[in-house]
């Protein structure tokens, strides 16, 4: 198995496994216990807290501990447009993950004011249009780190800039960016941040919400004391601790594995533009994710692409209608002015620091053959 | 991944009569400029009106590729009615079943054959329009030719046209006709007398 598709989820890494069977095991304790039984348990949730601070550059009381991105993005912007009655705002992207548009529909019919702001053919941010659509009634500006299919990265420091310029807070979901590129909150402005366990070789199911000090917060889950009121509900133990033990590894990554990957990326791309006449990357020529590329095929549809890389054995994946049963093609392809059809010739190759050379090799052994066989036979290559 | 069913996936993997004919009787070029998803259709038909042969080509998933393949394999050999009258649900069923979220991959297939019959019956009347055009107000040449003969068109087809003349008046006859009723369609077609 060659696994490629590493933005929709990773390995989870041994290590973070070994850490978390006690949990799994014997020590079933709830860490809001009185007993020692269970609260002696509260002492690994701090420390998956710390690792959780320091890779973020953030402090450990600004971490809240929650089920994952979506939950993680929910809360932030309910937060973020419900702090303030006179700012109900939100203003976000016309690229980001369903977990923040699909909110951010929501709380638009509900009446709060919505502004989505476009991206040019690059995906880059529209950060004028941000300028503009950002004002007095705005509460929450939510702008992703990393885009989840092309991998571009957003102009963060910028963006937190215009919001705070303006008054309103600022949340990123940096499911994508976490454990891939440096995210420093010391540096980077952000009121918000939200991140997810298993996209960096932690378990499903576990993530945090980051918090800074100071920043007004309205909690989405109620029912219990736990995160100080911020998130109720009895701690995912062993996923916590899984986390903070997949945090600790990710800054081990970003120090030593980090230029190895983006070679990796470098080599397929360079690969398939070799091979694949009219391929073109989604994205090319802006600041991207070290481990991300969508390959517009151009004449070849994507899922058929996926269905004969599966039968080899590689799994990636494509934002294809068809793939999900819709008949849209990718709304993140679509924002940045590609066509359905050239949308429905994309595919995302996703790595990660376990990928190998000798994957990415038998990738490009395999790839061009299928890639020219669909041409032959597709109506647009004529 | 769909659950795809062997036949399916043969289809998909080994797709019959994939490709596009220089000189088709009937073409059709179908798509979804919502999904992208896009085909062309390629038909060669007798005189007894029976397909004889079909070429496709499709962009498209797997679902598509496999039922654009299987509806020529259905087709080649049917009359043009029977052809037209072939449902995506017979090409499912052909194929072993389709994923219901697939089935509108499928729906083009029919498409493509309906237009495509529709271009060669289309082309077909237009050489028969030709044909009677010509007669009607031929040119000296040939209505010196027709003097004391009778002609009776047999059959027509978009690139040639069966006509029996009496009494027989030989090939020269057919090549000026031939000529004429090109001219008059637009592209070649040719007179056959029997």
């Amino acid at each position: 198995m060659i696994y490629l598709d590493n933005n929709a989820t990773t390995l989870m890494a041994p290590e973070v496994l070994d850490e978390m069977m006690p949990f799994l095991r014997g020590d079933y304790g709830n860490p809001s216990s009185f007993h020692t039984f269970g609260s002696s348990v509260m002492e690994q949730i701090e420390t998956a807290r710390q690792r959780i601070a320091s890779l973020l550059g953030a402090k450990p009381g600004e971490i809240v501990f929650n089920s994952g991105g979506t939950e993680g993005d929910n809360n932030a912007l309910f937060s973020g447009t419900s702090y303030d009655s006179t700012r109900p705002g939100l203003v976000t992207t016309a690229v980001e993950h369903p977990a923040v548009l699909e909110t951010a529909r929501h709380f638009e019919r509900q009446g709060k004011p919505l502004e989505v702001i476009g991206v040019d053919h690059g995906g880059n941010l529209d950060l004028d249009a941000l300028r503009r659509k950002t004002g007095r009634t705005t509460g929450l500006v939510s702008v992703m780190a990393a885009n989840n299919e092309t991998g571009v990265l957003m102009p963060l420091p910028e963006a937190a800039a215009i919001a705070h310029g303006a008054g309103a807070l600022f949340h990123t979901d940096a499911v994508q960016a976490v454990g891939k590129v440096p995210v420093d909150l010391s540096v980077l402005e952000a009121d918000m941040l939200s991140l997810s366990g298993h996209k960096l070789h932690g378990p499903k199911g576990v993530g945090a919400l980051f918090v800074r000090k100071g920043v007004p917060f309205e909690p989405l889950i109620l029912g219990g004391h736990q995160e100080k009121g911020a998130r109720a509900g009895t701690y995912n133990v062993a996923g916590i601790v899984g986390l903070g033990k997949a945090a600790e590894l990710a800054m081990l990554h970003l120090r030593n594995g980090a230029d190895r990957e983006s070679a990796l990326l470098a080599r397929l791309e360079a690969g398939i533009l070799a091979t694949c006449p009219g391929a073109e990357i989604a994205g090319a020529a802006s600041p991207r994710l070290p481990n991300t590329s969508t390959v517009l095929f151009t004449t070849v549809e994507s899922e058929a692409v996926l269905t004969l890389l599966d039968l080899q054995g590689i799994y990636v994946s494509s934002g294809s209608a068809c793939s999900t049963g819709s008949k849209d093609p990718s709304y993140v392809l679509s924002a940045m002015a590609i066509g359905a059809m050239q949308a429905n010739t994309a595919i995302r190759f996703s790595l990660s620091r376990y990928t190998t050379e000798a994957e990415i090799d038998r990738l490009l052994e395999v790839l061009p053959p299928l890639v020219a066989r669909l041409r032959a036979i597709s109506p647009y290559s004529r | 991944m769909w659950k795809y069913s062997k036949e399916l996936m043969d289809h998909f993997m080994n797709p019959r009569n994939a490709g596009h004919m220089e000189n088709p009787d009937g073409h059709s070029e179908v798509g979804s400029p919502q999904c992208g998803d896009a085909m062309t259709l390629d038909i060669q038909v007798d005189d007894n009106d029976i397909i004889t042969d079909v070429k496709f080509q499709t962009f498209g998933c797997a679902g598509a590729i496999a039922s654009a393949s299987a509806l020529t394999e259905m087709s080649i050999g049917k009359g043009l009615a029977e052809a037209r009258k072939i449902r995506n649900s017979e090409v499912a069923a052909y194929l072993g079943g389709m994923p219901p979220e697939k089935y509108h991959c499928s729906v083009m297939g029919h498409d493509a054959m309906t237009e495509a019959i529709d271009d060669f019956e289309s082309r077909r009347d237009s050489v028969e329009n030709a044909f009677r055009k010509v007669l009607r107000k031929p040119p000296a040449e040939i209505a010196q030719a027709l003097v004391g003969r009778t002609v009776e068109p047999l059959h027509f087809h978009p690139v040639r046209i069966k006509v029996k003349v009496t009494p027989d008046a030989g090939g020269a006859l057919a090549e000026l006709i031939s000529t004429e009723v090109s001219a008059e369609a637009g592209w070649d077609v040719k007179v056959i007398l029997t």
